[in-house]
């Protein structure tokens, strides 16, 4: 794209200002916290730097581990569920006719709209009256619910740019419809696929809201224990469990970086 | 194998199902089902201890119409418009720079990170940085800038700031999706015909990005309206927004049908929400057909014809 | 376009599945592993590590806790159903008396329970819902009262519920968010019952609580007044002690004035059940005797500077001697009952109260 009448012009245009203030904006906080991590002191003065925070967190903190454990199961399973079941109902969705079509592409549009707290109360509520017990189970129905509209719109997009005409060349080479599937359309779309299933475990890591109301005993997440901190614990150590959260996020986004923007696209 | 030769049409409609019936079933057990619960509950009876009695009654919504809960909506909605706003009018020009930038992966790393970093920690750091004696008001005190720490947070003020904190990357990514997919020649036809670097922005970009601006509107609007953890957080004894009062319904009044009931309304707004967007999308894409560099030259030439305004 | 061969998608694959793995080994380590459980729904941090281990290092079983914030949330989560893979629940006296009312605690077993003749008479005494403790064991009884940081308030203030209606401090106070402790408290300064039915009462208590009280408050808080307390940003709050004082470094326990006020507020006797469905029954039934032995009732006592109330035994065990209240300053204090639909009354006002002005 070439625009340098505009680039060219004065030396830092509105918007790149804005871009430049926002980004610090949004990271302001994430520095504060990582910094006191370090601080030795309990409270907001500068003591000295300190490793201690970390070796509580690690050594010290067993029903941590617990919740990230719990976190990192659901987190897959339910990623895993919604990326299948999702790029399967996209790619049957964009290329066939059926009765039913309309009906799933309204109603899978609609829990990403919704506010989380509705959809929470309203998993609780179902659950109840069904009588399922709470726990890890129904965290990870409502995590992969969650997640399956992303899957869905974003494997819809890529199979929008997809050439249909390959796969019917695949047909007329004698492909049946499992081969035409796995070795031309999988492999096509993987990066919606790879960036769908990246999208659902970071929001999957992140959920607290729908995790509060669908939680039980001994299923709690990793939000759920530092929301347990903010209101009753030591605070650097939540600023150290922050730190190394933030840099498990770093890590995954640029192990993924070629996705972000495809990622990005789905929001 | 001996292979069932399915007409196209009917074969058509079986691998469509096979594809998509998985998900659908999901969704109707695990969403449908249970919006379908609460409407159900917005109309019955509450029961004692939580819970519902079975019994026909409007009860729930006449409990609705009440000068605390009008009270609450009214902030709810000037509070959550006046985010939105602010997240809107901040992500346009982050967005233009985005996507005129030769470092995109970059610039969308370093706005994901933040957008990824769990919410609770992000909600927690603003309570240490905008405490009495949290950061900023010690740096300020040490500055010699103020005496006493300010009281910047538990107000409406605070609930504003974090809540457009957490939620700018929402009205920042799609804007900057659609912004990427806008032709920039246009604009330097624009330019090429006479008008204004901001003119060219307003008249040409602008219209081109309606489905991106809807987007982040809607995607903005609604999660902000129906917010909880950021009010109960950092908000005061007066921030008290919708989402907190269904939560409240539901674990401390144990008024489930309330909930619903409120819940219900909530569903609505949002639904009217998504139809707009939806529908300005499709007119656009309708509108996209007529938008070439020709078609726009056609536009201004018959405008200056007719003499500048 | 770009095409993704397979050999991108087993090279990725193999890295998530490296994490996964490595992840789940280390969570795994450290999340520990053991044979017998106990899982407690409990209010947060109300059972000591100290006594947790020592459960563990005596009996082999591991207690498991999740917490609660208020009698509310854990009612609401047990109505749901979300609460059966719990062994012992610590609700409050009045929820104490909804859940055996409703059928959902089983009987308990004295025959495993010999340390129940160290429960102190003052308190089965007030548990008239149930007095022969056939469904449940008293844990803990106590008060919430109200902590000033004397060092922010040099000066005087007044010594009862009225220091709310104290402008100096105004916007560094707060009030715990819950129904039956701020209208008990403007109840009982207005010498009324903390249970009272008769409308008028209820109403002068709201005005109270709105007209003088609320526009000095900051905010309605429950969960981190300790926390704020002990950073300096709230100087007066309703609370809870044993909050407030495990916030505060030792050596700053002298610049905080606790105190329940003369007129009496609301208190609480925090009870010990076995709901419905509960998997470990012997092992709950351990804990609670294990609790009342009085050597581990004086550790549970010291941990949070409780005055000794609840267990007769425990008083010669403990360490401490300065308690934060006794039995005396509870005199005049009521109990949360049970108000059955009466308490829609209280709903409708405090709803007034939090939100409409």
């Amino acid at each position: 794209m070439n625009y340098h009448s505009y680039s060219k012009k004065k030396r830092a245009s509105f918007s790149d200002t804005m871009l430049v203030l926002t980004i610090l904006f949004l990271f302001v906080p994430l520095f504060v916290v990582t910094f006191f991590s370090f601080n030795s002191a309990k409270g907001m003065q500068w003591e000295h730097a300190s490793l201690i925070w970390y070796k509580t967190l690690i050594f010290d903190s067993p029903s941590l581990w617990l919740a990230f454990k719990n976190s990192i199961i659901i987190a897959l399973t339910s990623s895993i569920t919604a990326t299948v079941l999702g790029s399967l109902a996209a790619i049957g969705i964009t290329w066939y006719r059926f009765k039913g079509r309309s009906y799933i592409t309204t109603i899978s549009y609609l829990p990403m709209v919704l506010p989380e707290v509705i959809i929470g109360i309203s998993m609780l509520i179902f659950f109840s009256s069904v009588k399922i017990k709470l726990g890890m189970f129904t965290i990870f129905v409502a995590h992969a619910t969650f997640n399956l509209p992303f899957v869905f719109m974003m494997v819809q997009a890529r199979l929008d740019e997809f050439d249909y005409s390959t796969i019917e060349a695949a047909r007329d080479l004698g492909a049946n419809e499992r081969q035409a599937l796995m070795k031309v359309v999988v492999p096509a779309i993987m990066p919606a696929i790879l960036s769908s299933f990246l999208m659902c475990t970071t929001m999957s890591l992140e959920d607290f809201v729908i995790t509060f109301f669908v939680s039980g005993p001994g299923s709690g997440t990793l939000p759920l224990y530092v929301y347990s901190m903010i209101r009753y614990g030591v605070s650097p150590v939540i600023n150290a469990l922050s730190f190394v959260m933030i840099l498990g996020t770093m890590l995954i986004a640029f192990t993924f970086r070629r996705f972000l923007k495809t990622a990005a696209a789905s929001t | 194998m001996k292979k069932k030769v399915l007409k196209p049409a009917k074969r058509e409609q079986l691998l469509g199902m096979l594809y998509s019936f998985p998900m659908g079933i999901w969704f109707t057990v695990f969403f449908t089902v249970p919006l379908a619960i609460i409407i159900l509950y917005s109309f019955m009876k509450r029961g004692l201890y939580g819970g519902v009695e079975y019994s026909f009654t409007l009860e729930a919504y006449k409990q609705m119409i009440n000068p605390s809960f009008a009270k609450v909506l009214v902030r709810t909605l000037w509070i959550s418009a006046f985010s939105t706003i602010l997240c809107v009018l901040i992500a346009i020009p982050v967005g233009y720079a985005m996507a005129k930038s030769k470092h995109q992966t970059l610039l969308l790393f370093l706005i994901i990170i933040p957008f990824w970093t769990n919410s609770l920690i992000r909600i927690y750091a603003w309570i240490s940085i905008l405490s009495t004696e949290g950061f900023l008001n010690s740096l300020l005190i040490r500055l010699g800038i103020v005496k006493e720490g300010l009281h910047l947070i538990y107000n409406n003020g605070s609930v504003i700031l974090v809540l457009v904190y957490m939620y700018l990357p929402f009205a920042i990514l799609p804007l900057f999706t659609t912004i990427d997919k806008f032709d920039f020649f246009l604009l330097d036809a624009a330019r090429d015909l006479g008008a204004t670097k901001l003119e060219s922005i307003v008249k040409v970009m602008f219209p081109n990005i309606k489905s991106g601006l809807s987007t982040a509107f809607i995607f903005t609007f609604i999660p902000i309206f129906g917010a909880y953890t950021v009010p109960l957080l950092v908000g005061g004894k007066d921030s008290t927004m919708i989402g907190n009062i269904i939560v409240d319904q539901v674990s401390k009044t144990r008024n489930w049908p309330l909930a619903s009931a409120f819940s219900m309304i909530l569903t609505i707004a949002s639904l009217i929400g998504v139809f707009w967007m939806l529908a300005s999308a499709q007119r656009e894409a309708a509108a996209k057909n007529k938008n070439t560099p020709q078609a726009y030259e056609q536009k201004v030439r018959a405008h200056h014809r007719r003499g500048k305004r | 376009m770009e095409v993704y061969t397979m050999k991108h998608i087993r090279l990725i694959l193999i890295v998530l599945l490296a994490g996964l793995l490595g992840f789940t080994l280390i969570s795994c380590n450290r999340a520990s592993k053991s044979a017998e459980k106990l899982y407690l729904y409990n209010w947060t941090y109300y059972t000591p590590d100290e006594l947790v281990a020592k459960f563990k290092k005596e009996t082999g079983i591991e207690i498991i806790i999740d917490n609660f914030a208020s009698n509310e949330e854990m009612f609401a989560k047990v109505m749901a159903g979300g609460a059966e893979g719990y062994d012992i629940i610590f609700p409050s006296s009045d929820y104490t008396s909804i859940m055996i009312n409703h059928g959902l605690v089983q009987e308990l077993d004295h025959s495993l329970l010999p340390n129940l003749k160290y429960v102190s008479p003052t308190v089965t005494e007030k548990a008239d819902y149930d007095p022969d403790l056939k469904y449940h064991v008293p844990y803990f009884m106590g008060s919430s009262g109200i902590a000033v940081n004397t060092a922010r308030v040099p000066f005087e203030y007044e010594r009862t519920w009225a220091i709310f209606a104290d402008q100096r401090m105004a916007g560094r106070m707060t009030f715990l968010d819950d129904m039956r402790e701020v209208m008990g408290a403007a109840l009982k300064h207005l010498g009324y019952s903390g249970n009272t039915t008769d409308e008028r009462e209820l109403d002068e208590a709201t005005a109270l609580i709105i007209n003088e009280w609320k526009p000095n408050i900051i905010k309605f808080d429950s969960e981190s007044f300790g926390k704020a307390f002990s950073r300096g940003e709230f100087w007066v709050v309703h609370s809870y002690p044993e909050n407030v004082f495990a916030e505060l470094p030792a050596d700053m326990w002298d610049s905080v004035d606790f105190f329940i006020p003369p007129e009496g507020g609301m208190m609480y006797i925090d009870n010990m059940v076995i709901p419905n469905g509960a998997k470990n029954v012997k092992n709950a039934h351990k804990f609670m005797n294990f609790i009342h032995d009085p050597k581990n009732y004086a550790i549970f006592l010291d941990e949070f500077d409780f005055p000794p109330t609840t267990n007769t035994g425990a008083e010669k065990y403990m360490k401490n001697d300065a308690f934060f209240f006794t039995d005396k300053d509870l005199v005049n204090s009521d109990l949360n009952d049970d108000l059955g639909e009466y308490l829609d009354l209280y709903n409708a006002r405090w709803q007034k109260i939090r939100y409409e002005h």
